[in-house]
């Protein structure tokens, strides 16, 4: 006797709608670049070519086109289309979108299974970190000696701004992407997303943003950092235009990812499933997603203000208009500030997980990591003018500020204390995941206290501006959140291809990343206390040692990087097969085939327990 | 994947991937416009002269024919300049621009840092027929069109701080220089002295580039147009 | 047996934990004023101090976490190929443990918070009486100095030992940051605005203006220097410049 998944797919042929079937990848950008070109043939048609606005109102009509027919071509208008015209999705249709039956073109579609957008972001986040991780090559190559021999500094500047947006989005998506979306509606015990065409959206929006934000270096560049700060944003080429709207852009993506976590989590749980059942993964998830939907959307505004001084004139940010750059600033840390918890909470929360399954322990005070959590994401949107202390804006803030930014330190050490607790007299699989979790653990410690030291205002009227400051935030993010990212990765690699990321490799990946980390910015942190600022395209003779040996450690962590994109791609066909439960954990992905089939279970399960009781069933399993 | 096969495949991921990476990387410093030297002259032991403009577009200079990217841009005939250590530099600088009021009059309308902190300035009268000369320390600051403001870093070669406003072309003759034509220009020369090996900053000091705040934009803030460098070997 | 196992093996983890405290110490003591540029003012010591405070109250911390760390890699990691059993300690909750835990990072928190307030206090207090009041402006990519009171223009910075400096800072065109990194003194050069900074050299010789805030093509070219010179040394200086003006 047949499933009713069988069954149904015996049924559905294709029908009729030839062409919205066959939409993909390719025909979103033929869409983006039409309605690109139409954008910019219109604005150039009919705008005064003599007023001094006309290049950024072609540009932004350029980017309006773009994404607009990108989301035509890629088939994201198809089902709001047919729902107002009365030809509403059936069955048949939602099964054809979740891919049924389409094998890997369904990767290159606007495909409505969780499980296949998981893998697209895995995808969006290697060609983010990867396009990222060249400029950072370029950019160590420049400074490993002083003086501008390999780019001139308008081409450096370029490099730094661009490089730092692009690894600022792939972050954010780095974990959240894959695996909030792979794993997360399968812990719950769901067939899918609470909203599936809004995860196909959010993806397919991320892939438009990097096209405009990509676009930049080809159309002029950028002249300052990815903080965009005014004034200087004005003397921007239309590079700055393309920037503002791939942020635009972005936001959307983000804000509809994150209002589908949330529904799914809290509407789409199965039966048994209390929230204090749940994995923390999940609660990390949904935590991470609400605070992104407070502070992205400041982003959104702060960019379309600076579009709004560049296209119509106003004065937002302009001081002879009577505006101030000041806003800017505030505006964007506003965002700026939560937004790398947004980037944390994931990864701690994938980390969590490992940390509980590769010691056979349950995770240490559940609770603690929950309140840990939120915490932090809520103290997080009271500190962001520790990034403004020397900006002179108010300094009678400055105390305030101090004490919420030292405040943080608190949830923050309790993240030590689950991960630390969890471990404690465990018996430790050291496996991959395991592996990369100590990396994380040695790294964070380095991350945090330096952060400490920033929140004094004494020392950052010392440290702020310099390498200091970059060599911190780069422990946080390359030796911390990409470091959890991979263990991430190595940890779910099974449940998504049926095969482990090969053990060898990717110890060769850790330890040239890890020393790698450790050479590059321990180094940066001395060029910073010695008293060299950042952003330079050029440098004093006496940074010249400390500059040297940071480009070396750069090129090691590249050289890591290289080793474990080699075996993501070899293992996938290569790798040492695994069953559908290769750790012996206990949450709902373990439980279901790999790899999960469409609609991830036959019967939804009923729980009865968390999934932290490790017992000797499971080990023989 | 056994051991050996493993670190095979991690070989080869390093130098393909690192390969890829500097082959771009070399495509790249070949595609970024790096300007040619212009060689100070030597004329007796310790002394060489330098001799640049400064045109009101780019049709003049480095940009080519056709005035490159941006035509209309005010551009310096040369940007990267190079001189030997421990020698006196003396540099005319060919002013061919209009002009307007400098932003920090005070500093900038003075001459600084050059030997007896004076410059010679030669202005022609509007036929281009005659020329005025006068030694000066500094200018009526509200008619300048460029500075040539010389700075280095700390630490990279001994210090040197030179900054000589450049007064607004008051021609209104035609001469032909090189594929473009302008008026007679005002001549500036003055000298200064170079230490140890360094390389060194210099940009114009009056904002002229468009964007609403500063006039910083545009052509003072893109590389190859209103600043440059000096390499002191 | 197991019992007496573990607490010898604790007995380790206390002993790696307390040299790398001594580490931690050491660099904290030992690192800040060798790395940093040399203190010509009181701001300076002062951050060097902080420096020095905040290094030593993490050394513990950090040195626990570490500690902790390499025991779990000698001693709880499982040996062998099979699939490790589920841990003999199953423990899901330590009241005594997180209580304890938040207890200190929140008396450690408070202690940072009170150094860092006071030494802000510190540092915020008056400029006295006669400060020596010097005009900055920042522009693309250059600052120069003014001293209002004797109408002198300067692409240097000279500073008497010893009298309590006011700086005035302005931008002419984008925000610029203005830093002596010698002094511990830093903030924003905005259009259309002033601020403030003031502080005390207490050091002569040569020091560093770096450009913090990135300012564009040439901004790290944005870099002058200055001089802390005598009080007889500034005036005779003054004068000179002021006749040349």
């Amino acid at each position: 006797m047949t499933s009713t998944l069988e069954h149904a797919a015996h049924t559905s042929a294709p029908e009729g709608g030839g062409l919205a079937r066959r939409q993909n990848f390719l025909t979103a950008m033929i869409g983006g670049v039409v309605f690109a070109w139409l954008g910019w043939f219109l604005a150039h048609h009919f705008l005064d070519s003599s007023s001094r606005n006309f290049s950024d109102l072609v540009t932004t009509s350029l980017t309006i086109g773009w994404i607009f027919g990108f989301w035509l071509g890629i088939g994201a208008l198809n089902g709001p289309g047919r729902w107002l015209i009365g030809a509403d999705h059936t069955r048949a249709d939602d099964l054809y979108y979740a891919g049924e039956n389409q094998g890997r073109a369904r990767y290159w579609k606007y495909c409505t299974d969780h499980k296949v957008v998981g893998v697209q972001y895995i995808v969006m986040t290697a060609v983010l970190l990867g396009a990222g991780g060249i400029l950072a090559m370029a950019i160590r190559t420049e400074l490993i000696v002083p003086g501008n021999h390999f780019v001139n500094q308008q081409v450096y500047n370029g490099f730094v701004a661009v490089h730092g947006m692009l690894m600022i989005l792939a972050l954010i998506v780095a974990v959240a992407g894959p695996w909030a979306n792979f794993v997360v509606p399968i812990m719950c015990g769901a067939r899918d997303m609470a909203f599936p065409r809004l995860n196909a959206l959010s993806l397919w929006t991320l892939v438009g943003a990097a096209g405009l934000l990509l676009s930049v270096l080809a159309v002029g560049s950028l002249t300052m950092g990815w903080v965009v700060l005014a004034p200087i944003a004005d003397q921007a080429g239309v590079g700055m235009d393309f920037f503002a709207m791939s942020i635009i852009v972005f936001t959307v993506s983000t804000t509809v990812a994150g209002v589908n976590t949330i529904c799914t989590v809290m509407t789409m749980r199965t039966k048994g499933m209390t929230l204090a059942r749940l994995p923390i993964f999940v609660w990390a998830s949904v935590i991470a997603a609400a605070l992104g939907l407070y502070a992205f959307p400041y982003f959104s505004l702060v960019e379309a203000q600076t579009l709004l001084d560049r296209n119509f004139n106003t004065s937002f940010f302009v001081a002879g208009g009577g505006g101030t750059g000041w806003l800017q600033a505030n505006l964007f840390w506003l965002m700026g500030h939560p937004e790398v918890y947004v980037i944390l909470l994931p990864a701690v929360g994938a980390l969590f997980e490992i940390a509980s399954v590769m010691s056979r322990k349950p995770v240490f005070s559940y609770r603690t990591a929950i309140a840990g959590m939120t915490g932090l994401a809520g103290l997080s949107i009271l500190v962001w003018a520790h990034h403004m202390f020397t900006t002179g804006w108010a300094p009678t803030l400055g105390g305030p500020f101090m004490l919420t930014t030292e405040l943080i330190s608190i949830p923050t050490g309790l993240f030590f204390l689950v991960i630390i607790g969890t471990m404690w007299r465990g018996n430790v699989w050291m496996k991959l995941p395991t592996i990369w979790l100590f990396g994380f653990i040695f790294n964070f410690i380095i991350a945090g206290i330096t952060g400490i030291y920033l929140s004094d205002i004494p020392i950052d009227n010392q440290l702020h501006g310099t390498m200091f400051v970059t060599a911190h935030f780069h422990y946080v993010f390359v030796g911390s959140v990409l470091f959890g990212a991979i263990a991430a990765l190595a940890f779910w690699y099974p449940k998504v291809t049926g095969r482990f990321l090969d053990e060898t490799m990717g110890r060769i990946s850790f330890w040239l990343a890890f020393i790698g980390v450790q050479v590059t910015f321990l180094a940066m942190f001395v060029s910073g206390l010695r008293g060299m600022p950042r952003r330079y395209s050029s440098y004093s003779l006496i940074f010249e040692h400390t500059n040297f040996i940071t480009t070396i450690g750069a090129y090691m962590i590249m050289a890591g990087m290289l080793v474990l994109l080699g075996a993501v791609v070899r293992s996938w066909s290569h790798g040492e097969p695994a069953g559908p439960n290769p750790w012996h954990a206990n949450s709902l992905e373990w439980l279901v085939p790999t790899p999960p089939p469409l609609e991830n279970f036959d019967v939804l399960p009923v729980i009865t327990e968390d999934p932290y009781n490790y017992r000797e069933e499971l080990v023989r399993s | 994947m056994e051991r050996s096969k493993a670190f095979g495949t991690a070989l080869a991921s390093i130098l393909l991937g690192g390969g890829a990476l500097a082959l771009a990387g070399y495509a790249l410093a070949s595609a970024t416009p790096h300007q040619g030297a212009l060689m100070c002259q030597a004329t007796t032991t310790g002394n060489c002269t330098l001799t640049i403009s400064s045109f009101p577009d780019s049709l003049a200079g480095e940009h080519g024919k056709s005035g490159g990217a941006h035509p209309d841009w005010v551009s310096y005939s040369n940007d990267n300049l190079v001189a030997p250590a421990n020698t006196t530099v003396t540099m005319t600088i060919n002013q061919y621009d209009s002009g307007g009021a400098l932003n920090n009059k005070a500093f900038f309308s003075r001459v600084w840092g050059t030997n007896g902190g004076t410059a010679t300035i030669s202005t022609p009268n509007a036929a281009g027929t005659s020329y005025t000369t006068a030694t000066v320390s500094k200018v009526d600051g509200t008619n300048v069109g460029h500075t040539f403001t010389l700075r280095g870093i700390p630490g990279n070669g001994t210090p040197i701080f030179v900054s000589v406003p450049l007064p607004a072309d008051p021609a209104t003759n035609s001469v032909t220089v090189g594929d473009a034509t302008y008026s007679s220009p005002v001549k500036v020369t003055f000298s200064f002295k170079t230490g140890t090996p360094g390389v060194y900053e210099w940009n114009c000091e009056f904002p002229c580039g468009g964007s609403r705040e500063g006039q910083f934009g545009y052509a003072m803030s893109a590389y190859g147009y209103m600043s440059g460098t000096l390499t002191v070997k | 047996m197991a019992e007496m196992k573990n607490k010898e093996n604790l007995k380790g983890m206390f002993a790696t934990w307390v040299i790398l405290t001594v580490v931690g110490v050491a660099i904290g003591i030992w690192g800040p004023a060798r790395l940093m540029p040399r203190s010509m003012s009181d701001n300076m010591h002062l951050t060097i101090l902080t420096m020095v405070v905040f290094t030593v109250a993490a050394a513990p911390v950090a040195a626990g976490v570490y500690a902790v760390t390499l025991h779990a890699l000698r001693h709880w990691v499982h040996k062998g190929d099979n699939v490790p059993a589920p841990a003999a300690e199953q423990t899901r909750e330590n009241a005594t443990l997180t209580a304890s835990w938040l207890i200190a990072s929140t008396v450690l928190t408070v202690f940072l918070l009170i150094w860092g307030l006071g030494a802000l206090a510190v540092d915020n207090g008056s400029a006295g009486r006669n400060p020596l009041v010097v005009d900055v402006t920042g522009q693309q990519w250059l600052w120069t100095f003014s001293y209002p009171g004797s109408n002198v223009q300067s692409p240097t910075l000279v500073l008497p030992e010893g009298r309590t400096v006011d700086f005035h800072i302005t931008a002419l065109d984008v925000t610029h940051g203005f830093w002596i990194a010698n002094m511990g003194v830093q903030v924003d050069a905005n259009v259309g605005t002033t601020t403030q900074i003031h502080t005390t050299p207490t050091a002569l010789g040569q020091f560093d203006i770096r450009c913090t805030q990135f300012c564009g093509l040439n901004h790290a070219f944005m870099v002058t220097t200055g001089d802390v010179v005598t009080k007889a040394q500034f005036n005779s200086w003054l004068a000179s410049q002021s006749q040349k003006a």
